[in-house]
């Protein structure tokens, strides 16, 4: 009986050494993202290119970089992070960033090698959704909820910015009554009031473009700091937006694609054949639109005429799209990478 | 002591023989009768390692999640599209009557038609959905189309519809017992039920209706058992011409056959009597019945003739030679019987139950063949043989004289070298022995059956995999509202998913990201767990308890894994890693449990029956060497009957690595069989020999005699039992014919051991008379 005890404490000893052992290595791990086989067919949202360098984001911090030398072309590379990561963004070939959920932003120095983390805020409970450098040091990042951030030092802090000019007006008035009667609502209400910042874009007019929910289309003259709404003829989401020559396109839920010349004066729609939301645009070779989305369709969509699917794949749905240095086109998605031939 | 005690036996039963006799007839009458009650019996239960720690986890979260006992009903339209209105009717009518079978589960019968199956999508202002067949269906072209677009949206293709639309899905659970009556499934009945109402009701030249699940399966195999009966006529035929011609008389053809046929009566009338039915594994136990039946009778025969030929009355020759014979005899069927009792040790209820059928089978014939048949003997007039004239007989001994040289240093020490060499070839084979099943669909039956044919097609049609392994996920009420607990699961589902042979994976976690990325427009960039309590909250209260990721207050959540395939080298590899995550992530609120679905179980079998092995060969081999010692009163004796036994079994295990058969529940009991029966090739030998080396007699002159007197019963035992059980070589089922292919070269090799290996070692053991 004594013996039993005895052996049944020693083990029970061993089981929490074993077990305090193990959870301060899960500890260590629980942030930074893994290696593993299926990654690279795991989520993937964001393809960047800059010079040589081309990157993938995606779920669980996956980051991947480009070699087409390699056999296969992408190399997952170890990242500080388990987020989902959402963007990437490289001013140089080198100098690069990726942002993601839990308010996530990581920097790679050395063309995405290697990670570093700038900055990582799950309690927030927010997603940043794009990030976009002007140079070196001055950058912003935009996510869900006007989610807004500046840095001016390369991402060494990071400042918030609240972006009331792109309140809705009844949302002003409302928050003006509350903050008289309830400073704590007043506070959590103003943090969720504003539209998601899904994408945001320099024109060649130097301009800033932003576009979110609720057909949010804002521009800023001054890197950011002050937004201008435009007038816009649709209430659904979008999610991309892109300059070709002298247009300027949005996108977003549905199958919904508006054009509008550069003084974004006023928006014509593009019809699509389908009604999947659409994420993703890469210039094509005949001066038209590759638009991939939802359902997995690749659309193309050409200077004059009607556009067409040209591929739809089952059960994924496509995120990104951009062209390698080589002049590979990748696609993004819920199924991971492929090229389009 | 034991001589007193046989030749009283002799002298009361052979005083009392018509009253015996009498009482052997009035009980043939009724267990006959017992036996004409005998039912085929599979249940599912009975093959599973009920007391494994996977079983014990399957069987806890079997009524929830449902178990690994499924059915799915595959329709197909032949032209290669289903939207049409005969595709469609065909079927509702296939989900409607398999909802009334009894025994289904009726709250989980899903496909296009049962209300579960539903679409969302996403609109400007949230979600849009309903049932995928809606409430005003009708089969005319613009009926069809919404459910065509319905389908699209709900995600369902390649679950309930073919990947090309050429076919749908009707799928059920069993329940092990019926809910109005209380008893166990009959699951032949219900497999025969599926037969008769679904496919022959409902295919024709345009629709085909595929049926795979266990309880199908173990329906087919019945059928193919039925088969057997064919076999079991040929072995008795093939085996009374042998015997006719090592008797050359008819009356000596029938009694054994008769006393062995009474042996197969009792046996099948007792398995009635304890409660059993014949299922397709131990249907093979009459056949051994009978040919260890009849071998033991053409030792009696033998031995009786011999008698004859010396002079004594049949009465008391039959009398002699029942007493030279009832103790080697009785020990050698004991032997047998002591071998089967050891399969008892395995923890799989079909295992145990061939154990029981095989030893009161085994057992009954030391009845049968050795008290009956020498007392039937008894009223014969047996002629004997003409020994002297014969020059058969002389043609015979002549080659007892050169066997015998096996018995000389000179000869045993080839036979010794030879032996070791192909021991060590053997066991490097052996070790190479794999464990479960090596081929795809089931592995009970044959690669081109309508079973494995229908699994080959559900596969390649369907995102469908039979190979289902569940990692069961106990946590605390609740916990599914827990961001924490979700990611853990979420990481347990991504790293396992990330092993080979892991094809796709499905739980709570990753479904309620999608949903989570559905509430968000759609938007694969919010496929997250939500930190927000209440978005997370909102994409698992989207998910149904009959999805069957989680119960009713989410404290279990299964993890489904969906494998290559189950060969036993897949599930082993994923079974370790599950074991390695579960090691580093259980914590007091969260365990991932092994293991449930077709494969858990599997791996539970494949699990029980490795760890069976060992200690089956070691009770099986002790008892033998016990039995051996006992009976002997000499060790060296002893060592030289088990080792060619152990080096025959070896070499058996060879054959499986280079044959491809796994170590299975079919195969495992097989060494156990051939070993207890292959004892008694060396038990006849020995006991003759042993009397003359007692006395003195060299051991290739003590050899020579045992064959004269023995040798041709040995031989023709050898063959007979081989012709019995390799009849299955043609069974209509695989394991069947795994099991012959192994009966029968354990039979005849082990044969060849005693009369070979055997003296070979004696040579050495007794170079010098009177040495035992």
């Amino acid at each position: 009986m004594l013996f039993s005890m005895l052996r049944f404490v020693s083990v029970c000893l061993i089981a929490a050494l074993f077990l305090s052992s193990v959870a301060h290595a899960s500890d260590a791990n629980s942030t930074s993202s893994q290696i593993q086989p299926l990654a690279i067919e795991s989520i993937i949202l964001d393809i960047a290119t800059q010079g040589s360098t081309t990157v993938a984001v995606g779920e669980r911090g996956h980051v991947f970089i480009f070699d087409s030398e390699k056999e296969g072309g992408w190399t997952q590379v170890a990242t500080p992070t388990n987020a989902h990561l959402t963007k990437a963004f490289f001013i140089t070939p080198k100098l690069g960033w990726a942002v993601g959920h839990d308010a996530t932003i990581i920097h790679t120095r050395d063309a995405g090698l290697t990670w570093q983390l700038q900055m990582g805020s799950p309690e927030i409970e927010k997603p940043l959704m794009d990030v976009f450098f002007f140079d070196e040091s001055n950058g912003v990042a935009v996510g869900a909820y006007g989610l807004f951030y500046r840095t001016s030092d390369g991402g060494t802090t990071w400042l918030s910015e609240y972006h009331e000019e792109l309140l809705f007006e009844e949302d002003i008035s409302y928050l003006a009554e509350l903050k008289a009667e309830d400073e704590a609502l007043y506070l959590s209400e103003r943090s969720a009031l504003l539209p998601h910042f899904n994408r945001i874009n320099v024109l060649s007019s130097g301009q800033l473009i932003m576009v979110g929910e609720l057909g949010l289309v804002a521009v800023s003259d001054n890197q950011g700091k002050q937004w201008t709404k435009v007038d816009f003829i649709y209430e659904g989401s979008l999610f991309n937006t892109i300059q070709l020559n002298q247009t300027i396109f949005v996108m977003g839920l549905r199958g919904h694609i508006f054009q509008a010349d550069l003084d974004l004066g006023s928006w014509k729609e593009v019809i699509l054949p389908v009604k999947s939301t659409i994420n993703g645009a890469l210039p094509n070779n005949d001066g038209g639109l590759i638009l991939v989305g939802n359902a997995g369709v690749i659309i193309d969509v050409p200077v004059e005429g009607k556009s067409k699917v040209i591929q739809q794949r089952q059960g994924e749905n496509l995120v990104a799209i951009n062209q390698d240095p080589q002049g590979h086109i990748w696609v993004a998605g819920t199924k991971g990478l492929f090229e389009l031939k | 002591m034991l001589d007193k005690l046989v030749n009283g036996l002799e002298s009361y039963l052979f005083r009392h023989r018509a009253f015996v006799i009498l009482v052997f007839l009035v009980t043939t009458v009724f267990l006959g009768l017992q036996a004409s009650n005998l039912k085929m019996d599979a249940a599912f239960i009975k093959n599973i390692p009920l007391n494994h720690t996977y079983m014990q986890t399957y069987l806890k979260h079997q009524k929830q999640f449902g178990g690994a006992n499924s059915i799915m009903v595959a329709v197909e339209d032949t032209s290669g599209d289903i939207f049409n209105e005969r595709f469609f009717d065909a079927l509702k009518n296939v989900h409607d009557q398999l909802f009334f079978i009894p025994g289904v589960d009726r709250a989980q019968v899903k496909s296009l038609f049962s209300p579960s199956t539903r679409f969302t999508e996403v609109v400007e202002d949230g979600f849009a959905g309903g049932p995928v067949i809606p409430a005003d269906f009708s089969t005319t072209a613009a009926g069809l189309t919404v459910v065509r677009n319905n389908i699209e949206k709900a995600g369902i293709v390649g679950r309930l519809i073919a990947e090309d639309y050429s076919a749908a899905m009707v799928t059920a659970q069993l329940m092990d017992f019926d809910p109005q009556t209380g008893e166990p499934l009959d699951t032949l009945a219900f497999a025969s039920q599926l037969e008769e109402e679904l496919r022959t009701q409902y295919e024709n030249d345009d629709i085909k209706i595929h049926i795979i699940g266990f309880a199908k399966m173990a329906g087919d195999v019945a059928d193919g058992a039925k088969g057997v009966v064919l076999f079991f006529l040929i072995a008795i035929l093939v085996t009374a011409v042998m015997v006719y011609l090592f008797s050359k008389s008819l009356v000596l053809t029938f009694l054994p056959l008769a006393c062995s046929l009474i042996a197969v009566i009792w046996q099948l009338g007792l398995l009635t009597v304890v409660g059993f039915g014949l299922d397709p594994m131990s249907i093979l136990i009459p056949f051994l019945v009978f040919a260890i039946g009849v071998s033991h009778s053409v030792q009696m025969i033998n031995a009786v003739r011999r008698r004859v030929a010396d002079g004594k009355s049949t009465k008391s020759a039959a009398a002699s030679a029942f007493r030279s014979l009832l103790i080697p005899g009785g020990i050698a069927l004991l032997s047998d019987t002591v071998g089967f009792l050891t399969l008892l040790a395995i923890d799989i209820g079909i295992i145990r139950e061939l154990a029981i059928s095989a030893s009161l089978g085994v057992g009954v014939i030391i009845l049968t063949n050795l008290i009956l048949l020498p007392l039937v003997i008894s009223y014969t007039q047996v002629t004997p043989p003409k020994r002297s004239h014969d020059p058969s007989n002389d043609g015979i001994n002549h080659i007892w004289k050169k066997l015998s040289a096996f018995a000389t240093t000179k000869y045993a020490i080839w036979v010794l070298v030879i032996t070791t060499g192909l021991y060590a070839l053997g066991a490097q084979q052996a070790s190479l022995m794999k464990v479960g099943d090596l081929q795809g669909g089931a592995p009970a039956l044959h690669f081109d059956s309508r079973y494995n044919q229908d699994t080959f097609y559900i596969t390649d049609n369907f995102s469908i995999t039979t190979d289902v392994m569940t990692v069961i996920v106990e946590a605390f009420p609740e916990a599914c509202t827990y961001h924490s607990v979700l990611t853990e699961i979420d990481e347990f589902e991504w790293l396992v998913g990330n092993t080979p042979g892991v094809e796709a994976t499905a739980s709570l976690a990753s479904v309620a990201k999608r949903v989570n990325a559905g509430f968000n427009e759609g938007n694969p960039k919010w496929q997250v767990l939500p930190r927000t309590t209440a978005s997370l909250v909102q994409a698992v209260g989207r998910v149904p308890t009959t999805s069957g990721l989680l119960n009713g207050d989410c404290s279990v959540m299964p993890v489904y894994l969906f494998l290559q395939d189950h060969k036993a080298e897949t599930i082993e590899l994923v079974i370790d890693k599950v074991k390695t995550l579960s090691a580093e992530m259980d914590s007091e609120k969260l365990k991932f449990k092994l293991a449930s679905g077709p494969v858990g179980v599997m791996a539970a079998t494949n699990e029980a029956v490795a760890e069976a092995q060992l200690p089956m060969m070691l009770y099986v081999y002790g008892a033998v060497f016990i039995l051996c010692l006992l009976s002997f009163r000499s060790l060296r004796a002893t060592v030289s009957v088990v080792l060619p036994l152990y080096v025959v079994s070896t070499l058996a295990q060879a054959l499986m690595t280079l044959l491809d058969i796994g170590l299975a529940v079919s195969t495992l009991p097989v060494i156990a069989l051939g070993v207890g029966i292959g004892v008694d090739y060396g038990i006849y030998i020995l006991s003759t020999m042993a009397v003359r080396l007692r006395d003195g007699m060299p051991v290739q002159e003590a050899y020579y005699e045992a064959l004269v007197e023995r040798g041709s019963a040995v031989i023709f035992t050898g063959l007979t039992l081989a012709i019995g059980v390799s009849t299955w070589f043609f069974s209509a089922l695989k394991f069947q014919m795994d099991m012959g292919i192994l009966l029968t070269f354990m039979f005849l090799v082990n044969m060849l051991g005693a009369i070979i290996i055997l003296p070979a070692i004696g040579a050495f053991f007794w170079r010098k008379p009177k040495a035992l």
